[in-house]
């Protein structure tokens, strides 16, 4: 019963995504079609309840066991726990296309709730966008990927078949059977990191196709005003966040279940979800721009569109075997219509960009002055994001790709592509990031800006003095630090400043001016904390690149080997340890010392999971962290016969635990960031805009 | 309520001057500075990055990729996997992939059991033994062809299709 019905409901709420796209449309076009309007409205939120409801189908399967669903019996088996059992909700392609139609739909639900009234103008061709999408998504569920189907064997021949209601003649397979076989959710991603990174991603992908859907509501409206940003802003700081931790996680899940001591290879799927990133934070900066000064109004558009062209395409490269990665799905059908869906979208966005153009109803109301003002930095910003797109886009995907087309051979970009065009890019955006928030609007001298860089750059260099102290000697890495250090500095002086600046007016304590100013410019002081965030992963980032040391080696029992400073001792080995959930396990017993002072005891272990196919051993790291660095340790080899003797592969990863602080950092400064200031009292937050070139010449003077 | 945004929308607005002013000079100058440097970089880092992605056969057909750059793509022979766990060192065969077709399974099971497709030894250093490399995986591997025949790869990609293909429970019926 459960899959019928979730077949079923799904069935329905693409009828109704499809309708509700439809009625606004037309009702948008007519000149009394507010009916139509709510109706499609209506038909919107009756989208998602359809969807939400199809997607608990699928869950019951899972949480049930109902081995009978193809689904079910692919990515669970009767070992895994329950938590495991929902992650297996995006285990593989056709549940985690369902569950992208679910996001997609509670989205455009909410985004709907929120504009319905204050931006109504927009809100009916971008639920005609959004209930695009959703179709597009769950049309690919009911017809090319159906997570409902089940297994049947056929009457005479006892062939397996799969769908969903049964075929003539045709008889369900015994349970029993069905479940001693499944297979299991893929050992790899049984991984608390895996099990929250695809949703994470998603919610970034889906949170970004909002502003598209309301962009295009602007150029179709033609209400061409701030409104559509307004609208969406907060969706798109969220979206933001969420792809940022999907990525890090990403690179958690890497480096603690892929054992090589890293986090991030530059593999093509790797930069198809931070492509996304880098346009969507390029859109993050520019739209401010817009807001403040009526400017940049045809290039938020095209970047809203290059952030929605790289979520599609991002999705599509994934899973259609477009390129060789490690990563992909199988080769499967999507591949095609997803394509042709991505094309059709951005042709109408771009298109309705040029005719807008050419009426002049994107022209800007404000022109560039200085090249140091804020608005030529933050377009200088734009740039280098753009640029960073450009190169990553053309590494992972436009060289092999136009290789293969133009000059019949294929070429890719390895590793080292990326690690000589992207790191300068970096560097300019911190470089930005610790100049921008210190120019003002409009002109800018360069000796205004120098002396607010005075104490930022004294603390900047104290700190360098620090890592001197450490042991640091290469210039490269000096360069690399002043650049990131010098953003995060002047994140923290600024906010300092607008505190002691509010403490002298008003008499408060530090806690209670903190609070009065964040609260009075959570945009500014979340964005600044966002920015002290990145400062945090960049030292995190330059310090596991380039001080990175390993070494491997083959120890008895009570013997030692010495990494780093380090003391590495190995104790004994547990063969065949039996886990709960049925898999094997060797488990090395290992003590990490330092000056003669045991500091941990780590189980490096090798996993044999018997049940499965494919993959079915794992290497799991021990680690010792600390802000200072990880002691990583990899089991790699131990012979049976002989358990006495054991090799060893050991890492140090220099401030590599200073990456995840700095995501935590980054979700704390988006909320501030998003605190629903504008909502209350919109006049307020314009006067305080509009008070900050004023109180930056006061600062510098 | 759209039909009156409709009309607000389309007001003219004011006609600004278009010749180029020696405000914006600057700007332009700055751009293509940026831009010339960034395609700087971009083709620097073609040059020194790119790497052949070839078929086994397309390697062993043409002897003038010996000793460059190289990205091949074959079929792991589980059998002829040797790993020497103390030093890290890894030696198999891969199996030339003929057309990939949408069952990958499938094809690296015919590549590896077609007595006919050409080998490739490879040789593999001072890595750790992947958990996927095993019978019948695609690997991946970057690295250059000696003169002895021998690929010694650098970096080592494996991709275990079964988990995601069409997989069919063998024991349904039973």
């Amino acid at each position: 019963m459960i899959a019928e019905t979730g077949f079923f409901l799904l069935l329905f709420s693409f009828a109704a995504a499809v309708y509700s796209a439809l009625a606004s449309l037309v009702g948008a076009r007519r000149a009394h079609g507010e009916k139509l309007i709510v109706s499609g409205r209506n038909a919107a939120y009756l989208t998602t309840a359809l969807v939400t409801a199809s997607l608990g189908m699928l869950l019951a399967g899972l949480l049930r066991q109902d081995y009978q669903i193809a689904y079910v019996w692919s990515v669970t088996n009767p070992d895994m726990n329950a938590f495991y059992r929902l992650t297996a909700l995006w285990g593989s392609q056709a549940g985690s296309l369902l569950f992208w139609s679910f996001l997609m739909s509670l989205f455009a639900a909410i985004s709907i709730a929120f504009a319905w009234r204050r931006f109504h103008a927009l809100v009916p061709y971008a639920i005609t966008v959004m209930m695009v999408t959703v179709a597009f998504f769950v049309g690919l569920s009911v017809f090319l990927e159906n997570p409902f189907e089940r297994w049947w064997l056929a009457g005479g021949t006892g062939d397996v078949m799969r769908s969903v209601l049964m075929p003539a003649g045709a008889f369900a397979p015994d349970s029993l059977n069905l479940q001693g076989s499944a297979q299991g959710l893929n050992p790899m991603l049984r991984h608390w990191a895996m099990a929250i990174h695809p949703p994470l991603l998603y919610l970034g992908f889906v949170g970004f196709i909002i502003p598209f859907a309301y962009a295009v509501g602007a150029l179709a409206s033609g209400n061409l005003s701030t409104d559509w940003i307004k609208a969406t802003r907060r969706f798109t700081l969220v979206a933001w966040m969420f792809l940022s931790l999907g990525l890090l996680l990403g690179g958690r899940w890497a480096y603690d279940v892929l054992g090589w001591g890293g986090y991030w290879g530059w593999d093509p799927v790797e930069n198809a979800a931070f492509l996304p990133w880098l346009a969507g934070t390029a859109l993050l900066h520019s739209t401010t721009i817009q807001e403040k000064r009526g400017m940049l109004k045809t290039w938020n558009l095209s970047l809203v569109v290059l952030t929605f062209s790289a979520v599609i395409f991002g999705t599509f490269a994934t899973r259609s075997g477009l390129v060789e990665s490690v990563h992909s799905f199988a080769r499967s059908e999507i591949g095609f219509p997803m394509f042709v869906f991505w094309f059709g979208l951005t042709l109408v966005a771009v298109l309705l960009i040029i005719w807008r153009r050419g009426r002049g109803e994107l022209r800007a109301e404000h022109e560039f002055q200085g090249l140091l003002s804020r608005e030529s930095l933050f377009v200088l910003n734009n740039v280098v994001f753009v640029a960073l797109f450009i190169a990553v886009f053309w590494g992972s995907f436009g060289a092999p790709i136009l290789s293969e087309l133009v000059m019949n051979t294929n070429i890719t970009l390895g590793a080292d592509y990326f690690m000589r065009v992207t790191p300068p890019l970096f560097a300019a955006l911190y470089i930005l990031m610790g100049v921008a928030p210190l120019s003002g609007w409009g002109v800018t001298s360069l000796r205004r800006l120098g002396r607010a860089a005075l104490i930022p750059l004294v603390l900047t260099l104290a700190s360098l003095g620090l890592f001197a102290l450490a042991g640091m000697s290469t210039a490269l890495s000096y360069v690399a630090y002043f650049v990131v250090l010098l953003a995060g500095w002047v994140a923290i002086v600024e906010t300092a400043r607008g505190i002691a600046a509010r403490r002298r007016a008003h008499k408060e304590n530090v806690v209670t001016s903190a609070w009065q100013l964040f609260g009075r410019n959570p945009r500014r002081y979340g964005g600044y904390m966002i920015h002290l965030g990145m400062t945090v992963i960049g030292i995190g980032v330059i310090g596991s690149t380039l001080f990175q040391v390993e070494t491997q080696r083959t120890l008895q029992p009570g013997q030692t080997l010495e990494l780093g400073g380090y003391t590495m001792r190995y104790d004994g080995l547990l063969a065949n340890q039996v886990a709960e959930d049925g898999r094997l396990m060797d488990i090395a017993q290992v003590a990490v010392l330092r000056d003669g002072r045991e500091l941990a005891n780590l189980r490096p272990r090798r996993d044999f999971y018997p049940q499965s196919e494919g993959t079915n051993s794992m290497t799991i790291a021990g680690s010792h962290s600390t802000l200072e660095n990880d002691f990583y340790v990899l089991l790699v080899n131990w012979e049976p016969i002989n358990a006495n003797q054991a090799t060893f592969k050991v890492y140090i990863n220099p401030l590599i635990n200073w990456i995840w602080t700095g995501g935590l950092i980054l979700i704390a400064g988006t909320f501030l960031a998003a605190y629903p200031k504008d909502v209350v009292s919109e006049r307020a937050r314009q006067s305080v805009a509009l008070a900050k070139p004023g109180q930056l010449a006061r600062k510098g003077a | 309520m759209s039909q009156a945004a409709w009309t607000k929308g389309s007001d003219p607005v004011p006609q600004t001057r278009k010749s180029i002013k020696p405000e914006q000079i600057k700007f332009i100058v700055a751009g293509l500075v940026i831009l010339t440097a960034v395609v700087f970089l971009i083709i620097s880092g073609t040059a020194s990055g790119a790497q052949y992605f070839l078929t086994v056969d397309e390697l062993l057909s043409d002897p003038s990729y010996a000793g460059k750059p190289i990205r091949i793509s074959g079929a792991v022979d589980g059998e002829t996997i040797v790993y020497d766990g103390a030093n890290l060192i890894i030696d198999f065969e891969i199996a030339n992939i003929p057309t990939e077709t949408t069952d990958l399974a499938l094809t690296l099971h015919q590549a590896v059991n077609d007595p006919t497709a050409s080998r490739l030894r490879v040789h593999v250093e001072n890595e750790v033994k992947p958990d996927l490399l095993q019978h019948e995986a695609q690997a991946i591997l970057t690295g250059t062809l000696g003169p002895d025949g021998v690929f010694t790869a650098t970096e080592v990609l494996l991709k275990c299709p079964s988990r995601y293909g069409e997989a069919v429970p063998e024991q349904a019926g039973a």
